[in-house]
């Protein structure tokens, strides 16, 4: 939308949005930046003085934190790296290569995404006991990496790409791999980002696999080490300590969100798969 | 040419009941940076493929390095899992039990204590997210649970009758600690078909947390007492009373998003009476005069506004705090945070806060209790670890007082009568707890998930949402169906 054609209520319609977006994180830090027993009592505390940063001490105070942070980033990247990988891998067979029995292969992919994750947990679970994967760095990594939704995105862009630039890189006598890698996969770069965001987010975020197979505390993620960092009733008489939490946990994917705002709102739109 | 790095197999990157020891710290940083310039993934050049294969190189470096460390110091290691939360920061290194305050930090400074006394053994600690039964029952499923494990009394039986845990009799025996020591309430908790599941640690339920300067000016204050009600037409009486004198609700409630609340007051008062909530292993009981009895008083406190209404825990919590009402019913566990409130001024609890369990309002004295405990998850052991977990037993049942500062009613009968225990700010007001307090029958199974059933019901008749027959069937059909399906 161009800016010139907003009228004074389009912008203030705008402006309300963004207000009542912005009001729960505002109060989300506010929150963060008091003493948990002001705010057991009175939670609108919150928007007086005097502020303090004893939950933040609390949080990087406990030398897990980093431990957790390292873990998380390293699982995230993990998953992203690898789903890129066989997603772009397995989006080029479906688009590109003829082979037996292609069409119900992809079809059995796409079920997949009807597969909740919840429905599959127990004998996954039990897989990976069997393999000892439990708090291992492959064990976090390897499910995820199971991700039709990154075939199905990837299979779909690539068809969107002409196939005459695989025949011309055939003319010139290219392998099917020197196309894959030198012709197709370049081409693809705004698909890959939109896929290893919204891979990298969800990765993150994750808190029910990390649970229960990274039991140890040394290999919790993040989301588990801090939701493990709470004491009972935290929403009561921490609720200083768990709003900072939450700031601290959302910092990296603030990031990431500041850094790929447009690969994301382009995938928002749709505008990523051609 | 690159140098490829060395396929590994997967389990090389499983890390099995390693403790924690050894794996972190500064040391960390330069090992990686050491990998890194070995493997020479640093310096690969920019393009996106080449980039690619050197992230690749880069994640499997940092894999390597943090699966590659291990112990190996002489001494017998626990694995200890543990709810309670993490407080590392403040008391990571204290040793100090009787200056150490709230759950967190006694807990912490016990194990620590009990490391530093015991320099042949040593208790790696797992923090779980309350109430850590999700990663146990992952961990028992993978045959690899925890050495001890705190467990709350009505979990017990889930995990016992599946032989997921260790009868604790060895353990208690070789520690010299007595069954008959325990208080009532916590035997119970733990005994499971004549054997004992865990070494108990504590007692917590529900109390009557009073307002006294309010009650000061509703009259209802005696020898500088609150007045509790014996009976439920007297309880009645009282919050008329207290109504229209304080222009306040008399009882506090959390009735939203709070079942055990109400499930608490269905099973106290149901039990009271003499009811068998619980007449097997398979059924529940409620929609019965007793039952009916005790939702329709909660019921007529609601319709007469005698009580809050629309509050969650949080809500109620602040509510009491702020002075807004005569009695909050709660647990043991928030005597600390009132108690704070009543010693600080300014606060409008302060010099103004006694608390009392559940009064009798019908038949006897009796309340439903719950209660926390060390369980000892079913899996191999040596020798010297069997003998660690019983010089733990002895540690932790000797600091059973430290443990009762927390509010929770102790697990001993001896620290309940210790003249020290009842020295505690209102802890000679409601030892009576580890007496008259019962658990569910050990029978029962899925105490958790029933009370969420139960609580749900009970809060939808109270509050005026269902008929209280109605609910009170629902609850039964719903607990009986989950009953049904168990093994």
């Amino acid at each position: 939308m161009e800016r010139g054609r907003l009228t004074p209520l389009g912008w203030a319609a705008l402006i309300l949005g963004a207000l009542i977006m912005v009001t729960p994180l505002l109060w989300t830090i506010l929150l963060s930046l008091k003493d948990n027993a002001e705010l057991v009592g009175n939670s609108g505390a919150a928007l007086s003085a005097p502020y303090t940063l004893e939950n933040y001490g609390a949080i990087f105070g406990n030398n897990r934190t980093m431990r957790w942070l390292l873990n998380s980033a390293i699982v995230s990247l993990g998953t992203t790296a690898g789903v890129l990988v066989l997603a772009s891998l397995a989006g080029y067979g479906f688009a590109r290569l003829d082979f037996p029995f292609r069409r119900t292969l992809f079809v059995i992919v796409l079920l997949g995404l009807a597969v909740p994750s919840q429905a599959i947990i127990l004998p996954q679970h039990q897989l990976f006991a069997w393999l000892h994967l439990h708090n291992s760095y492959p064990g976090l990594i390897l499910p995820g990496l199971i991700g039709p939704f990154g075939v199905f995105f990837m299979t779909t862009y690539m068809r969107g790409i002409p196939r005459e630039l695989d025949e011309a890189a055939k003319l010139d006598g290219a392998s099917r791999w020197t196309i894959f890698w030198k012709v197709i996969l370049p081409l693809t770069i705004p698909a890959q980002s939109t896929l290893a965001v919204f891979t990298f987010l969800g990765t993150w975020n994750d808190y029910w696999w990390p649970l229960i197979s990274a039991t140890h505390s040394d290999m919790y993620t993040l989301t588990v080490g801090l939701a493990a960092a709470q004491m009972n009733y935290a929403q009561t008489s921490g609720l200083g300590f768990l709003m900072a939490q939450a700031v601290f946990a959302s910092v990296p994917i603030f990031i990431v969100y500041v850094v790929f705002q447009k690969q994301i709102v382009s995938a928002m739109a749709g505008t990523a798969v051609r | 040419m690159r140098k490829r790095p060395r396929l590994i197999p997967l389990s090389r990157f499983s890390r099995e009941r390693k403790g924690p020891a050894k794996r972190e710290g500064e040391g960390l940083y330069r090992r990686l940076r050491k990998t890194l310039t070995s493997h020479r993934f640093a310096a690969g050049p920019s393009s996106p493929a080449k980039g690619g294969r050197g992230g690749a190189a880069l994640l499997l470096g940092f894999v390597l390095l943090l699966a590659g460390c291990g112990q190996g110091d002489g001494r017998t290691h626990l694995y200890l899992q543990r709810f309670f939360g993490e407080c590392g920061a403040e008391f990571e290194a204290s040793i100090d039990v009787a200056r150490a305050e709230g759950e967190c930090g006694i807990m912490t400074s016990m194990i620590n204590r009990f490391n530093a006394q015991n320099p042949d053994i040593r208790v790696d600690v797992n923090v779980v997210a309350w109430p850590g039964y999700p990663q146990l029952t992952a961990q028992m499923a993978a045959r690899d649970p925890p050495d001890l494990v705190t467990m709350h009394a009505g979990v017990i039986s889930d995990y016992a009758a599946k032989g997921l845990l260790e009868p604790v009799e060895p353990y208690l025996d070789r520690a010299g600690i007595k069954a008959d020591g325990f208080t009532e309430a916590s035997r119970l908790g733990v005994t499971m078909e004549g054997r004992i599941y865990g070494l108990p640690w504590d007692t917590h339920g529900g109390l009557f947390h009073v307002n006294t300067a309010l009650f000061a000016k509703a009259g209802l204050m005696r020898g500088g007492k609150p007045v509790l009600p014996n009976s439920a037409e007297e309880l009645i009486a009282q919050a008329r009373q207290f109504q229209a004198r304080t222009g306040k609700p008399y009882l506090i409630q959390s009735n939203v998003a709070d079942p055990a609340y109400a499930a608490r007051n269905q099973y106290t008062y149901m039990m009271a009476q003499g009811a068998s909530v619980f007449p097997d292993s398979r059924h529940i009981r409620l929609d019965t005069p007793e039952g009916r009895r005790v939702a329709a008083f909660f019921r007529r406190i609601n319709e007469e506004r005698l009580g809050t209404l629309n509050m969650d825990t949080p809500a109620a919590i602040a509510a009491f705090m702020s002075g807004e009402g005569g009695i909050y019913p709660t647990g043991t566990w928030m005597i600390g945070s009132f108690q704070k409130e009543a010693t600080t001024p300014g606060r409008p609890l302060y010099g103004s806060y006694a608390v009392f369990p559940y009064p009798r309002l019908w038949g006897q004295r009796v309340e439903f209790v719950g209660g926390h405990a060390w369980a000892v998850p079913a899996r191999e052991r040596s020798a010297k670890q069997k003998e660690a977990i019983a010089r733990f037993f002895r540690f932790m049942a000797a600091h059973n007082f430290d443990w009762a500062r927390t509010g929770h009613i102790p697990a001993f009968k001896a620290v309940l009568d210790d003249p020290a225990f009842k020295a505690l700010p209102h802890r000679g007001d409601i030892a009576l707890l580890g007496e008259i307090g019962r658990p569910l029958p050990s029978h029962v199974r899925r105490q958790s998930a029933i009370e969420g059933l139960v609580g749900e019901e009970m809060a939808a008749a109270v509050t005026g949402q269902k008929p209280v027959e109605r609910a009170l069937k629902d609850a039964e059909r719903r607990v009986n169906e989950l009953l049904g399906e168990l093994d």
